[in-house]
């Protein structure tokens, strides 16, 4: 019953709007995101430099303390790298959209916009995050060499392996922003899940011939693959580390998991965006 | 065509004791217990039209629903029952410096605020020196909001909204914060607004300003509608009306004066 010009709010029906109302109102979103970073940026002196400043220190922490003292291999800081820099986009995403909707009571309240520009402006913030954070991943292949050649045609894998990630943390924003609405806890719940997700996924470690999942059957190793993070991760570290494409099979389950995901956080999202003004 | 139509609208809250908790709810289904949620509500039935270039005014006690139909008309949450129609931009005053963020300038925060309403980056370009000149904030511009004044905030977060030239202005108690010079600045641009075509909505415990700006007014009651007419009229019933009550049960909580949006 609204005339086209005001912004939609989405019946049930419109999930594909999710996406295409974006496009029309990338001026919301392209403020909301020179917003964020303006407003982290703005009052420290180093400014982006901080967003470099935590990877760093665990690059150094690794270097030294795995490579010194535990006799792994030169190379080990850069293959935890690889895998970090993307775990950690993940991470802030997820954190930031379950508060994305109840960071922004008045907003919501009061002023009718496409909601789900609010979880997709912090996924963008975090975005530019990943790729200021993506320098150091370089750094580190250049100081910590990889035992293998990766200059190859298996990059041109990687921005297919950030689209991947990118609607995987989308339809789970999306999930964790409405819900956390009706839920409080679902923050903490995120929370909890994120740090559990650091040791099961394969950061630190990797899923090859010497990774503690071999002295499991094999059925643990399926499961670790229904972990959507951890076919991306190793994608990740095939192509950047190991100089090969990525396995298929496992890779594969991330995107059957990425789309199974989607679907429910737009459908969840959109069910719960009707009571988002009601429940605040 | 009418600016506002409200047909039948009925609006239910869910009454929840205490906030909901995902886990807690696992636990409710898994064990089947029934959801010890009731239902509210807020407002009920209520119909009316609001035609293009007209003033509506919403009164009644806390409680009566005026929040609730508030929030209806700027379509930011969904009726129970019946239906709204709205037709064009919606201009909702926020309360004084919501909206704004606090560690952006002045200048940033005009484009954030205007965009969320609607106005794409050359409608902005263009009203931008108009809105600096109405907000009178100076060399403030381009200082972070943190630094302002509440006086400048208000003044800055209307001169936005003034300028955004809505088709509907939604205006809560927003304006009681400023002081007299500003209020008075305001209530001018609101009317010279209506004389542009524009359609106000407001919601007021003053009936000063009630009088003032709107030719009709609505008296919600519980969420009914108690009375539907010209300003006068429902301003005088509705004052009588609670003089008697007052005197009868010697106030019973609620004044019509005071207090916050119901």
């Amino acid at each position: 019953m609204v005339q086209a010009t005001v912004p939609s709010m989405g019946t049930r029906a419109d999930s594909m709007q999710t996406f295409t109302d974006l496009y029309k109102y990338r001026f919301i979103l392209g403020n909301l995101v020179s917003k964020e970073l303006k407003a982290q940026y703005r009052n420290m002196s180093l400014g982006f430099l901080w967003a470099l400043l935590n990877p760093l220190v665990l690059i150094v922490v690794l270097s030294v303390a795995w490579t010194v003292f535990l006799e792994a291999p030169p190379s080990f800081p850069s293959m935890v790298i690889v895998a970090l820099i993307p775990y950690n986009f993940f991470t802030y995403c997820l954190a930031g959209c379950s508060m994305s909707i109840v960071g922004n009571v008045s907003l919501v309240k009061k002023v009718r916009f496409p909601r789900q520009i609010l979880p997709i402006s912090v996924i963008c913030t975090h975005l530019i995050h990943f790729a200021i954070q993506s320098t150091l991943v370089v750094l580190a292949l250049i100081v910590f060499t990889p035992p293998h050649d990766i200059v190859s045609v298996h990059l041109l894998w990687l921005p297919v392996l950030v689209v991947i990630e990118i609607g995987l943390v989308t339809g789970i924003g999306l999930l964790v922003a409405g819900l956390n609405v009706v839920y409080r806890d679902v923050q903490y719940i995120v929370e909890s899940i994120l740090t559990i997700l650091f040791w099961v996924s394969p950061v630190l470690w990797s899923a090859g011939p010497t990774s503690p999942l071999e002295r499991f059957p094999d059925w643990v190793y399926y499961a670790y693959f229904l972990n959507p993070l951890s076919g991306l991760l190793e994608g990740f570290r095939s192509v950047l580390y190991f100089g090969t494409s990525p396995d298929l099979i496992t890779l594969g389950m991330s995107v059957a998991m990425t789309f199974i995901l989607g679907y429910w956080g737009v459908k969840s999202f959109w069910k719960q965006e009707r009571e988002f003004a009601d429940l605040l | 065509m009418p600016a506002i139509r409200v047909e039948n609208v009925s609006k239910g809250y869910r009454l929840v004791k205490q906030k909901p908790f995902l886990a807690k709810e696992f636990l409710r289904r898994i064990l089947q217990r029934p959801s010890s949620a009731g239902y509210f509500m807020a407002l009920k039935d209520v119909s009316f039209e609001v035609p293009k270039g007209e003033s509506l005014a919403v009164i009644g006690t806390n409680g009566s629903g005026k929040s609730t139909l508030l929030s209806l008309i700027a379509q930011t949450s969904y009726p129970t029952q019946g239906t709204i129609d709205v037709r064009g931009r919606i201009g909702p005053l926020l309360e004084l410096g919501a909206g704004f963020h606090p560690d952006l300038t002045g200048h940033e925060n005009i484009y954030l605020n205007a965009s969320l309403m609607g106005l794409s980056r050359e409608e902005i370009d263009a009203r931008l020196d108009a809105i600096v000149t109405y907000a009178d904030i100076g060399e403030f511009l381009d200082a972070p909001i943190a630094t302002y004044s509440t006086g400048m905030q208000a003044r800055l977060g209307f001169a936005v909204l003034a300028h955004v030239e809505p088709d509907v202005l939604i205006v809560d108690e927003a304006l009681s914060v400023g002081d007299g010079g500003f209020r008075q600045k305001c209530e001018k641009t609101m009317r010279e607004m209506l004389a542009r075509g524009t359609t106000l909505f407001l919601v007021s415990h003053d009936m000063s300003q009630v009088r003032e700006l709107c030719k009709r007014a609505l008296w919600l009651h519980k969420g009914e509608m108690r009375m539907l007419g010209p300003t006068e009229e429902v301003v005088h019933e509705y004052l009588n009306t609670w003089l008697i009550h007052t005197a009868e049960a010697d106030g019973p909580g609620d004044s019509p004066v005071d207090g916050d949006a119901g």
